[in-house]
């Protein structure tokens, strides 16, 4: 099925027990192949055109269609907006994926090393769930965490993200040059109207890990009237390293490091990864 | 070998020859033509295995083992015979009996027939075939071969090599597959300095993109004909035929669109139970496996331990060298004995040590059978030595290029064998051409240039934490078979009016022989269009495409056969002319006397003739090594040197390698840009090695039979390949005194890749791949 408008691609999903919206497919189509989905009915939401955008409201919120492709998103216009979303889109896969693989996809799927989910977590987005005869707004966090999940008969529509106009950035580790997952993931933003730093970690649990503590800390630790040379807000290096730390210790906790032999050492690499991406990812946003 | 003087400089083209070529085409050898399948590949339009049909034809699907080592208590078929749309039902009680009249699941195999085409009795691997069906589609074929139930009883699993040697035996015919004691001089010798090493290498996957497909169509005559990207197509029919208890002229294999084969394709157990099928239901059965499928079931690349022991004088020149090599050869013989003497014959690899002492094993484990792959062998063992020769340069303190030099073989010199190298053996002069060569440029100095960071683009990489890592390695392959195997294969080629067309069973693999073919013909005959004839078993046996011996040996029947053919031509003109057939000859696509009297197109003289010949090949013989490891087991050797620039993010472990230079010893260059195709392809498949590829298990389970699991180099992991010199010293027993190019880059690369992670990080680089763990520093 090929519904041309939200509407009736709800109906559809109403009226079709066991069907299965499908966006770029590049998650759904390597499910069916490995025989983990047999799909009873696909409902194709490739022409619901207004998905495929996006729009302001209120002047402080971007609402992103579900059906935003990841190429779309690296674009220029896209990633003066929300740039670390856009640098997450730009690493989600060779571009034949990111061609096609949507904004909508990527939250649906829910997978840890999902590249949109910690950026949208930092964000503090929410989803807008759509079914026959009515919608309902949930923050993305509530979504992933299994707090609130997506229920059958229920397409996600739009992604509202609260714009902030200061630095935000997303770094992957995936070990190799060529597109991968990543093995771990920060996303980080700043605040400065409230003073704040924001993180999220991905891919190192089943969803992005907010480290609140680490985030109050850092906070604290820059100087957000001084403006350094070429306008850097202004922090200690020591204190950028003992926040990768904290983070790190905060994602990874003390428990995994002494798991069985080779458990624990992966753990500890673990943490040492996400220890150097919180600390450059922090460097690159106060730059 | 007799080689005419007319083919020894490439022909340029003459104004006739230009348009029968249709423009500015490369003709003859040493030109760089370009291959017939290169753009239907590049299009898309390329007809693969995969794409065969046949009216009626059924579907086969593969049941396989979960388990890497389990006794078969019994299998209930009935459940999956009971499924609408099932026609057979196949296990190994529907295979020939053994000798004791008993199944035994028809066991075959390139050295020894110990691997059961469908198991009988017990499992051996995770993965491995025990019962096939055929039916109307594909998904009830899977869901029938998934719906038979299959008692085992679990068995005490084997999956480190070393243990191999201590439990009772895995298989009837024993875990070792082969010791191989090399040992050469004084065992007493000792040198001033001694570095020891202890390396690891993983387990390589050939991951062909193209997995594994075939169709099978019974014959009236109780036969059965098998449509397959074979790459050894006679060897592939008899063992077929053997384990199906037919005569050999029962099977005929077609082979059909080879995606590319760095080793064997379709495995045996594969190719028989695709003819079984065909034959039970009568009718023609295809079947594709899934990309799991795939990994459990061709052979990979045999992981490999090896301690070492280097003595050297106070100038590090060798003094002795010792080294344990074990190899895994995992469930199934294959292969492994042939790996193991490359393995232990180029242990020092191109260098001179008058003492060495190497004990070689290749045992048996519940692990993925372990076969063919470029280098076998050789690239574990380069990996070691080019290691050991860089700690022996650092104790040393002077340059890896230096300990190099003074090692270095030259023509004449004994291998460990006690084999004289009598091929040409330009080491010193491949050292030299990559020491000279410019190093690419540090982007730090140039803001404008775009610096792909280790990590890739929009990666985590920061500069400040990238160090950059300059790394050497020489090594060496022999080429064709070695220790006494008969190297042979047949060629015909005819001639009619205008265009020629070569009739021999040397499958184009992607290693590009079909091209070598036309410019043979070209060079030898005058003729611009040749055509390749499809390849299959009623033509006569070439061989396997392995081991880089179709250059020279299906090579060489080509150039002997056209050789017969242009005396044909060439004869009743001389007896024209009064002279005899050596006065008079071809070239630019004109045939032409000493004395310039005659100048006859080749065209002219072809016009309504038919002319054919058939020769064949068969290089020197070779002997096995004897229970010293001595013995001239080798036809020919290849060396290459290599120098790999590398950025490491040392804190995230992250490695790119920035640039690879290569010298390489081809003998003669007889199509320039297929070597460099074929270096490229070669370093790009070992960057994999290096970095990325390990095709992991645990328990014997494989842990990632996936794309997204077993991580492949893609564009933005491989790095720019220059090539620094294609060293043109022919070896005069080769035909055209060339050298076989696709397998020695791929042995050089690892150990070149790991000699730079090492310069970068300071960390000493042990295993393969180099994981970011290996290359994280503090
Ligand atoms: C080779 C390859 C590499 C990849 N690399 C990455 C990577 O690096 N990083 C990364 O994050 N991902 C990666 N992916 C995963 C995938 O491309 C992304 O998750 C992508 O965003 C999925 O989007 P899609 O439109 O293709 O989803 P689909 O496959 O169409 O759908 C996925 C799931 O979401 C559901 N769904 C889709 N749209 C909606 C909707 N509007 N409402 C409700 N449910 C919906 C579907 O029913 C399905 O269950 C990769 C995939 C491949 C094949």
């Amino acid at each position: 099925m090929l519904p041309a408008s939200l509407d009736e691609a709800v109906e559809a999903l109403a009226a079709t027990p066991g069907a299965v919206p499908v966006a770029g497919a590049t998650d759904l189509m390597e499910a069916v192949n490995a025989g983990r989905l047999r799909p009873a009915a696909l409902i194709g939401l490739g022409r619901i055109t207004e998905l495929r955008g996006w729009r302001y409201e209120d002047g402080g919120t971007a609402v992103l269609g579900a059906g935003l492709t990841h190429a779309r998103m690296d674009r220029p216009d896209f990633a003066a907006l929300i740039p670390a979303l856009a640098d997450a889109a730009r690493t989600a896969g060779p571009p034949q994926i990111r061609n096609v693989g949507t904004l909508g996809g990527n939250i649906a799927t829910a997978a840890p090393a999902g590249d949109t989910l910690p950026v949208l977590t930092v964000l503090e987005a929410t989803a807008t769930l759509a079914r026959a005869g009515g919608t309902r707004e949930v923050p993305i966090s509530h979504l992933l965490t299994g707090l609130d999940p997506l229920r059958p008969g229920e397409l996600l529509t739009w992604v509202r993200v609260p714009l902030l106009h200061a630095p935000q950035v997303f770094l992957k580790a995936t070990g190799r040059s060529g597109p991968a997952r990543a093995s771990a993931s920060v996303a980080l933003v700043l605040d400065p109207a409230r003073r704040a730093v924001r993180c999220a970690v991905g891919a190192v649990a089943p969803v992005p890990l907010r480290p609140l503590e680490a985030e109050a800390w850092v906070a604290g630790c820059i100087d957000w009237d001084a403006r350094g040379e070429e306008g850097a807000a202004l922090i200690d290096p020591a204190a950028a390293a003992a926040f990768g730390e904290y983070v790190a210790g905060a994602c990874i906790p003390d428990g995994a490091l002494d798991g069985p032999e080779g458990a624990g050492a992966l753990a500890a690499r673990l943490r040492r990864t996400v220890s150097v991406l919180a600390r450059r990812a922090l460097g690159r946003a106060l730059k | 070998m007799s080689s005419p003087t007319d083919i020894s400089s490439p022909a340029e083209l003459s104004p006739a020859g230009a348009e029968e070529a249709q423009g500015a085409e490369p003709f003859g050898l040493g030109g760089s033509a370009l291959r017939n399948d290169a753009l239907p590949k590049a299009l898309g339009i390329y007809p693969y295995a995969a794409d065969l049909w046949a009216e009626g034809l059924l579907w086969g699907a593969v049941l396989r083992s979960p388990h890497p080592h389990a006794r078969i208590v019994a299998i209930d078929t009935t459940p999956a015979l009971a499924l609408p749309g099932v026609h057979a039902v196949v296990t190994a009680a529907d295979l020939p009996l053994g000798p004791e009249g008993i199944p035994d699941g028809a066991p075959s195999g390139p050295i020894v027939a110990d691997r059961p085409i469908l198991a009988s009795g017990v499992v051996r691997h995770h993965g491995e075939p025990v019962a096939a069906v055929a039916a109307d589609h594909p998904d009830t074929a899977r869901l029938a071969a998934a719906s038979i139930r299959v008692e085992y009883e679990l068995l005490e699993v084997v999956t480190d090599p070393e243990q191999s040697f201590n439990v009772p035996p895995l298989h009837p015919e024993g875990n070792l597959f082969r010791h191989l004691p090399l040992r050469t001089g004084d065992p007493e010798a000792v040198g001033e300095i001694i570095v020891e090493g202890l390396y690891q290498v993983g387990r390589q996957d050939p991951a062909p993109l193209g997995a594994e497909a075939g169709l099978a169509v019974p014959r009236p005559d109780g036969g059965v004909e098998l449509h397959l990207s074979s790459t050894d197509p006679h060897g592939d029919r008899d063992r077929t035929a053997a384990c199906l208890g037919l005569e050999p002229d029962r099977v005929r294999l077609v082979v059909t669109g080879v995606p590319g084969a760095t080793t064997d394709r379709e495995d045996l157990s594969f190719q028989v139970t695709l003819a079984l099928l065909a034959l039970r239901t009568g009718r023609p059965v295809k079947m594709t496996l899934t990309r799991e499928e795939s990994f459990h079931a061709h052979t990979s690349r045999h992981p490999a331990l090896l301690r070492y022991r280097h003595h050297a004088d106070a100038e590090g020149r060798l003094v002795k060298v010792e080294a344990q090599i074990l190899l895994d050869g995992g469930a199934y013989a294959d292969v492994s004995a042939e790996a193991l003497a490359a393995a232990a014959a180029f242990s020092v690899g191109p260098y001179v040590c008058p003492n060495v002492f190497v004990d070689a094993w290749a045992v048996r484990t519940n692990n993925p059978p372990a076969g063919r792959m470029r280098g076998e062998g050789a690239l574990q063992t380069c990996f070691a030595y080019e290691s050991q020769l860089d700690q022996l340069a650092a104790q040393l303190g002077v340059d890896p290029l230096e300990i190099r030099r003074r090692n270095a073989m030259a023509t004449g010199d004994p291998m460990p064998t006690g084999q004289a190298v009598t091929c040409p053996a330009p080491v010193a002069a491949l050292l030299d051409a990559i020491a000279d060569s410019p190093l690419p440029a540090l982007p730090l100095d140039d803001p404008e240039a775009d610096w792909l960071l280790p990590g890739g683009p929009g990666g985590a990489g920061d500069p400040a934490a990238v160090r950059r890592g300059i790394g050497y390695a020489l090594g060496m392959v022999h080429m064709l078979g070695a220790e006494g195997e008969d190297e042979v294969s047949t060629a015909t080629v005819r001639v009619s009016g205008d265009h020629a067309t070569v009739i021999c069973a040397a499958v184009d693999s992607g290693q590009g022989f079909a091209t070598l073919a036309r410019q043979i013909v070209q060079s030898v005959l005058g003729v611009s269009e040749v055509y390749i004839a499809p390849v299959d078993s009623d033509q006569s046996a070439a061989g396997p495409s392995a081991r880089g011996r179709h250059t020279w040996v299906s090579g060489g029947a080509v150039e002997r056969a056209a050789l017969m053919v242009r005396h044909q031509l060439l004869q009743p003109i001389a007896a024209n002319f009064g002279m005899s057939v050596e006065l008079l000859t071809i070239a630019d696509g004109k045939i032409s006397s000493y004395d310039g009297v005659l100048g006859m197109p080749v065209s002219e003289a072809l016009e309504g003739k038919e002319l054919w010949a058939t020769a064949q090949c068969r290089p020197h013989p070779t002997e096995p090594l004897d229970e010293s490891g001595q013995g001239d087991a080798f036809v020919s050797i290849a060396f290459c040197a290599m120098r790999a620039v590398v950025d490491v993010d040392i804190e995230l472990g992250a490695v790119r390698v920035v640039d690879v230079t290569v010298a390489q010893d081809v003998g003669r260059a007889l199509n320039p840009r297929q070597i460099e195709d074929r270096i490229e392809a070669a370093v790009a498949q070992s960057i994999g090695l290096a970095l990325l590829e390990d095709l992991r298990t645990e328990g014997g389970r494989i842990l990632n039979p996936s794309l997204t699991g077993y991580r492949l180099p893609t564009a933005l992991d491989t790095p720019d390949v220059r090539i620094a010199a294609l060293l043109e010293e022919r070896d005069v027993v080769a035909t055209f005194g060339a050298k076989a190019v696709s397998a020695v880059p791929a042995v050089v690369a690892p150990a070149a890749v790991a000699a730079a992670v090492r310069a970068a990080t300071g960390l000493p680089v042990g295993r393969l791949p180099i994981l970011p763990e290996d290359a994280t520093v503090g």
